[in-house]
Formats: structure tokens, C-alpha cells, sequence
């Protein structure tokens, strides 16, 4: 076990700068998630903590102590690929035990550790199979025994489920999480796909562009997003963003207004905002009483439905005008969801009201949140 | 659509799908009639044909000299084409007895082993440089390697030869003259060097195939970069690694030119396996029959070596063929 800390860590390709100063504290035993679209540069965060790539400036320490120039052998790590990368001339028990043995451990201890490690990963019986004969799930195991069967002081994992089907990707997600109850070892843990950060994580690391955006607890980075992009990145589906500008008693745009005391929140008039709304803290006017802080109502169209079993989807044009853009996210058309027993069609007008204390105000020229809600 | 009105391409094809109509034609004309309406029968014969052409152009001079082998001594002028004048297979003895001929087929053999050894293993760190590493000047390296290749051997001859004649005195210690003449060094060190490139090339195309992401693994688990290439990379590239050694110990092993030249041609002094096929030609008599003996038994090492190297490089060929 041992916390990681990157300082100052910048990493650039020629011109390209694929991580940028970046200042992180990952605590010993932690869970933590990198997440961000691809290209973003978490995989080259991971990177540097393994020693694959050497920052071009900054320093990583792995237990309090400099690892900067070390190579990946020496730092105490393992790490699961998200090509899984078994070496396909070994058999399993070759695969895992590889470690071990360039290590020169005692034969007798090594049958140990490998059996021990199988079994944590449910892979007994398996150890004479060659990587080719295994299916996606079980290879994705050996990759994990492998990992774990040196009790490595940091885990990482660089999306080891993207390339698993999507109900065998659900059912590892929970035997990560109880893997890491079990080997209370420090896990980071890179991925683009939201959902993985949101369930497993302890703190998620959200990254765009080299930068870090933010680093909380998962329910933080959704109820309180720092700024525009990890709120509209955290969350499925997502946040919707209406653009308008502050008024001296409130928030104005082309389809929707919201009174509320500019001073409250530091908001000079005239400055550009967004305001954003999660699909679910928007209600139909009769449900009112389910919002903490009811808004008043707006009118909207129903222009699309997708009924998805728990919950109705349903996207809404604020006024009778509005074009429809394809991906039904554009100006004036709002996205929300309703609980899946509503009796709605697409063409039908309804009312609804925004749970207030729900709503989130970032400044549009530097995307950072001001408030995430809005009292009168 | 109705059958009754067809657009004339249909008609014209359901015709031709009809029986040819009788026609007066030779033997020739009726098989290209055939295998015009029938194109496999055209591969399947080209096939055979060209089998056949090559096996006989490649598999007639080892009969032929097997013939003149067995042809006894007296008669070596009435060897039929497809015969012998004779039958003395006392030949394949005598060549070990009127000369030690084993000796100069281990000093080939022991040459050749060096050289592939020595070849494929800086091969295959220039190969991994070349495959796998991104670096400035990486092309024009590559292409000064590329560049050795292109001057004739003989053109390396004389200024090696006056270095191998070199009394070199930090070499006492090893070499009893202090000079590389007369030594297994005079013919592997520029014959390595003047083969390297083409096992470098070899080399980098099949390194560069194999994903990062098991370099990485092979890393993170424990492995230097060396390490990582001599128990990941080369064993995944075993095809490439096997072609690459083969040609070279083919080349070292039949080489005619430093071979010939670097030593003063006696067996104690590492003289090579064709020194001895030609020291079968005395002042006065040529014994072609002791030659075509010694030239058969020379193969045999290679022969061997590619029948169990090339189970090898099918091996690794079908190992990753085969996914999930």
C-alpha cells in the first residue's frame, strides 16, 4: 500500500501537450478513477505513474518516495492493459507467475502466491490453458491474478473493461469493487466511460485536455460539477445547458427565465450564464409537490419519447417553433424524465416546473460553476 | 419480372449457359475451349506445370551429382545424364580418409553457428530500435544500414585482409600469431557484418508488429527493456527470428569468397567446408567423383537445419492464427 503524488507533472509530444502541470494526491488505498473522452490524457497520466512514459517535467512519488526516473520494474506497481496483453506463448500459470519468477522467488512459494491469486479471481483448474483457448472474461482474470499476485503497493488499471461485453463489463465492475475491499490496496483506475468512475470510485478525477477539471467524490462531481465540462460530462444522459445572460432580477435567455437576486451570488447583470438542469429535477406541472423549490411553470411541446422501462425519457421544445436539431439538445429543447407509469404522447403540451434547488449556474466565458441552486 | 419480355443480357447469357454447338477442333483448341468455360482446370495444370518445372531445375544437379559420386574413378567420363558409369559408393568413405574432410565440414559448421548466433542477437537489438523506437535520425540510420548492403563484398577484401594480417599485439593473449589470419574470426566477423542488414530488416518488420501494450506488461512485471525483448518480443516473433537465422547460417555456411581467401587453406587453421570439396583437385587429376561425395554430405547441416526450423516457423505462423 502506498499513496501516489504527481507534481507538476507536464507531459508533451513535440508540440502536443498531452498532460499539463498536474498536481494530484492519490491517499493509501484508495479508489481512484480517471476519467475524461479519449485523447483527454488519463492514459498518459497512468503512464507516467507506472514509468511507461517519463514526464517532460514534474515528479511522481509512489509511498513518499521519488520514482520520477525509475523505471516501472523498480516502483512497486502492476498494472492490467486495456488489451489485456497476456503473453500468448505462456500458459496461465506462466502468465501469473511471470513476475514472480523474474523476481527469482522460492518455487514453493511461487505454487503458493498463483494459487492464491487464482483463486481470489475464481481461475482454479485453469493454469495449464494457453491465453488463446480463454474467452474475454477469463483472460481479463489472468490479467488481474497476474496483477495482483505480487501484492503490488499501487494497482493500476487502464481500462480493463473495454474490451469485455457489456453484461460481463457490470459483472466485474462489483468483483473490482470487492477486490479492492479485499486487498485494501491503492487502485487508480483509468476509463472514459462515466459509469465506471460513478460506481467503483472513492474520488474521480475528471480530465480534459491535459488539465484536471475536478477531483471529488463521485456524487460530488454530480450534484456540485466545478464547471461546464465535468457537468455535462458526469451524468447519463446529460445535463442540459441553457445559455442566456443575467438580468438585475434574474437569469434570461431566449426560451426560459428564472428570477432570483443576482447579488446573492456575486452575478454583476449582463454577464453570460448557463444555467444547467439534470433531466430528473424537472417535473410535470400536477407533480409539483415533488420538487423541493418549485420553479414557476414553462410550457413545452413533447417532441420525442424513449421509454426505457424504469423511466420515460422525453425530449421537449420549449416553444412550438423551435427546430428540432438532431441529437435533441440544441437550443430551446430540453431533456427530462418522467416517472415510466406517465400517460404522455409525443405532440402533447404540457406544463412543467425546475426544482430550484437543483439548478446550476456556470459563468459561460470561463465554464466554472456559481452556484448549484437558486433561491430567491 | 414476367419471363416474357427479358432484357437481351439475360437472354444472352441463358444462351451461352447452353451446350457449345459441335464444333471441328484439334487437341489443343478443345482443351482452351474447356478451360475457358472451366478456369480451374487452368490454374490446376498451370499449377502442376510449374511444380513439376521447379522441382526438376531444383532436385536434377543433386541427382546428377549423386550419379557422378557413384560413378567409380576409371569411368568418370562415360557418366550417363540420368545414370552412373558404374557403382562405387566407397566415394562418401574415401573423402574422409583421404582427407579430413569432417574437419573442414566443423569449421563451416561451427563458423556458420557463430555468425547466426551473433547476427540474430544484434540484429535483434537494432531491430527493436528500428521496429519500436521513434527517434530523430531514425531513417537515415536506417538507411545507412541499408547502404553497407549495396557494395560488393570484394570491395571489403583488401583492406580486411591487410587488418587480418596485422600483428595486432593486444590480441596475443587470445590468438597465438597476435593476427586474425588463419583464425574463425577472419571469415565470421565480415560476413556477419556484411549479412546483418538484410536479418536487421527481417528483424524490424516482425518487432515492430507486436503490440506495445505486452512490452509494456513485460515491463511492468519486472522485465528491462532487454528483457522485455529477449522473453516477449523475440519469442512472439520466432517465425521472423527463424527466417532471419536460417538465411544467415545458409549464406555463412556456403560462402565461397572470404572463405577462401581468409584462410591458407588447411583444416588445422579453421579452412572451411568448400576449401575441402576443392582440395579433392590434385596437380594432375581432378577426382570429381570424391568432390560430388563431398559436395552431397556438405548439405546434409542445412538440409537438417531448415527441415527443423521450418517445422518451427509453420509453428509460429499457425500459433496466432487461430482467435478464439
Amino acid at each position: 500500500m502506498a499513496s501516489v503524488t504527481l507534481e507538476n507533472v507536464t507531459k508533451r509530444y513535440g508540440e502536443e501537450v498531452a498532460v499539463d502541470n498536474m498536481n494530484l494526491e492519490i491517499e493509501d488505498g484508495e479508489f481512484v478513477t480517471f476519467v475524461g473522452p479519449s485523447g483527454c490524457g488519463k492514459s498518459t497520466s497512468m503512464e507516467t505513474i507506472a514509468g511507461l512514459t517519463i514526464p517532460t517535467e514534474g515528479s511522481v512519488y509512489i509511498g513518499g518516495e521519488e520514482v520520477t526516473n525509475l523505471p516501472p520494474k523498480d516502483r512497486g506497481i502492476s498494472m492490467v492493459f486495456q488489451n489485456i496483453a497476456l503473453f500468448p506463448h505462456m500458459d496461465v500459470y506462466d502468465n501469473i507467475s511471470f513476475g514472480l519468477r523474474l523476481r527469482k522467488y522460492d518455487q514453493e512459494e511461487i505454487d503458493e502466491r498463483v494459487q492464491k491469486a487464482a483463486d481470489v479471481v475464481q481461475l482454479g483448474g485453469m493454469m495449464d490453458r494457453m491465453p488463446e483457448e480463454m474467452s474475454g472474461g477469463q483472460r481479463q482474470r489472468v490479467a488481474i491474478a497476474r496483477a495482483i499476485v505480487r501484492e503490488p503497493e499501487v494497482f493500476l488499471m487502464d481500462e480493463p473493461l473495454a474490451n469485455l461485453d457489456a453484461e460481463l463489463r457490470v459483472h466485474m465492475r462489483t468483483q473490482l469493487q470487492r477486490l479492492h475491499r479485499e486487498l485494501d490496496t491503492t487502485i487508480v483506475y483509468v476509463t472514459h466511460d462515466q459509469a465506471q468512475a460513478m460506481t467503483m470510485s472513492d474520488r474521480i478525477v475528471v480530465v480534459n485536455d491535459g488539465h484536471l477539471m475536478q477531483v471529488d467524490p463521485p456524487l460530488t462531481c454530480y450534484n456540485e460539477p466545478d464547471n461546464l465540462f465535468v457537468a455535462g460530462f458526469i451524468g447519463s444522459p446529460a445535463m442540459n445547458f441553457v445559455e442566456g445572460q443575467a438580468t438585475e432580477d434574474g437569469f434570461t435567455s431566449t426560451y426560459m427565465d428564472t428570477p432570483f437576486d443576482p447579488t446573492n451570488y456575486g452575478i454583476e447583470p449582463g454577464q453570460n450564464l448557463t444555467m444547467g438542469i439534470r433531466p430528473e429535477d424537472v417535473y410535470l406541472e400536477r407533480d409539483t409537490h415533488l420538487a423541493e423549490e418549485p420553479s414557476r411553470t414553462y410550457e413545452a411541446v413533447v417532441d420525442v419519447l424513449e421509454p426505457m422501462g424504469d423511466e420515460i425519457f422525453a425530449y421537449l421544445l420549449l416553444d412550438e417553433d423551435v427546430e428540432a436539431s438532431a441529437e435533441g439538445r440544441g437550443e430551446g429543447q430540453l431533456l427530462i424524465s418522467l416517472d415510466p407509469d406517465t400517460v404522455i404522447a409525443p405532440g402533447d403540451d404540457i406544463e412543467i416546473v425546475i426544482d430550484r434547488s437543483d439548478v446550476h449556474l456556470f459563468d459561460t466565458d470561463t465554464g466554472q460553476a456559481i452556484t448549484h441552486d437558486i433561491l430567491e | 419480372m414476367s419471363g416474357e419480355e427479358q432484357h437481351p443480357d439475360l437472354e444472352a447469357q441463358e444462351r451461352a449457359g447452353q451446350e457449345e454447338p459441335e464444333l471441328d477442333r484439334g487437341i489443343v483448341e478443345a482443351w482452351a475451349a474447356r478451360a475457358i468455360s472451366n478456369p480451374d482446370r487452368a490454374y490446376k495444370a498451370t499449377f502442376y506445370l510449374a511444380t513439376f518445372f521447379f522441382l526438376v531445375t531444383t532436385l536434377f544437379p543433386f541427382y546428377w551429382l549423386l550419379m557422378v559420386a557413384l560413378t567409380p574413378r576409371g569411368n568418370l567420363s562415360d557418366v550417363g545424364v540420368l545414370t552412373p558409369a558404374g557403382f562405387n559408393p566407397g566415394a562418401f568413405v574415401e573423402i574422409f580418409t583421404r582427407l579430413p574432410f569432417h574437419r573442414y565440414m566443423f569449421n563451416s559448421f561451427l563458423i556458420a553457428t557463430v555468425a547466426t548466433v551473433l547476427v540474430l542477437f544484434v540484429a535483434s537489438l537494432a531491430g527493436y530500435v528500428f521496429g519500436r523506437l521513434r527517434f530523430r535520425g531514425r531513417n537515415a540510420l536506417l538507411l545507412s544500414v541499408l547502404v553497407t548492403s549495396f557494395f560488393p563484398p570484394a570491395a571489403f577484401f583488401i583492406p580486411l585482409n591487410r587488418l587480418f594480417n596485422t600483428n595486432i599485439d593486444a590480441l596475443r593473449p587470445i590468438l597465438s600469431a597476435g593476427s586474425l589470419y588463419n583464425t574463425p574470426y577472419a571469415i565470421f566477423i565480415p560476413l556477419s557484418a556484411l549479412y546483418l542488414p538484410l536479418s536487421i530488416f527481417i528483424l524490424m518488420t516482425f518487432y515492430s508488429q507486436i503490440p506495445d501494450g505486452l512490452e509494456d506488461a513485460a515491463r511492468v512485471e519486472g522485465t528491462t527493456r532487454l528483457g522485455a525483448l529477449f522473453r516477449v518480443i523475440v519469442p512472439l516473433s520466432a517465425p521472423g527470428v527463424a527466417t532471419a537465422g536460417v538465411l544467415t547460417f545458409i549464406t555463412v555456411y556456403n560462402e565461397y569468397f572470404f572463405s577462401s581467401l581468409m584462410t591458407d587453406g588447411r583444416p588445422q587453421n579453421w579452412a572451411p567446408m568448400l576449401e575441402g570439396v576443392l582440395r579433392f583437385q590434385g596437380e594432375f587429376e581432378v577426382l570429381f567423383n570424391l568432390m560430388a561425395a563431398a559436395s552431397i554430405v556438405a548439405v546434409l547441416p542445412v538440409a537438417i537445419l531448415v527441415i527443423v526450423a521450418q517445422e518451427k516457423i509453420v509453428s509460429g505462423l499457425t500459433a496466432g492464427a487461430v482467435k478464439e
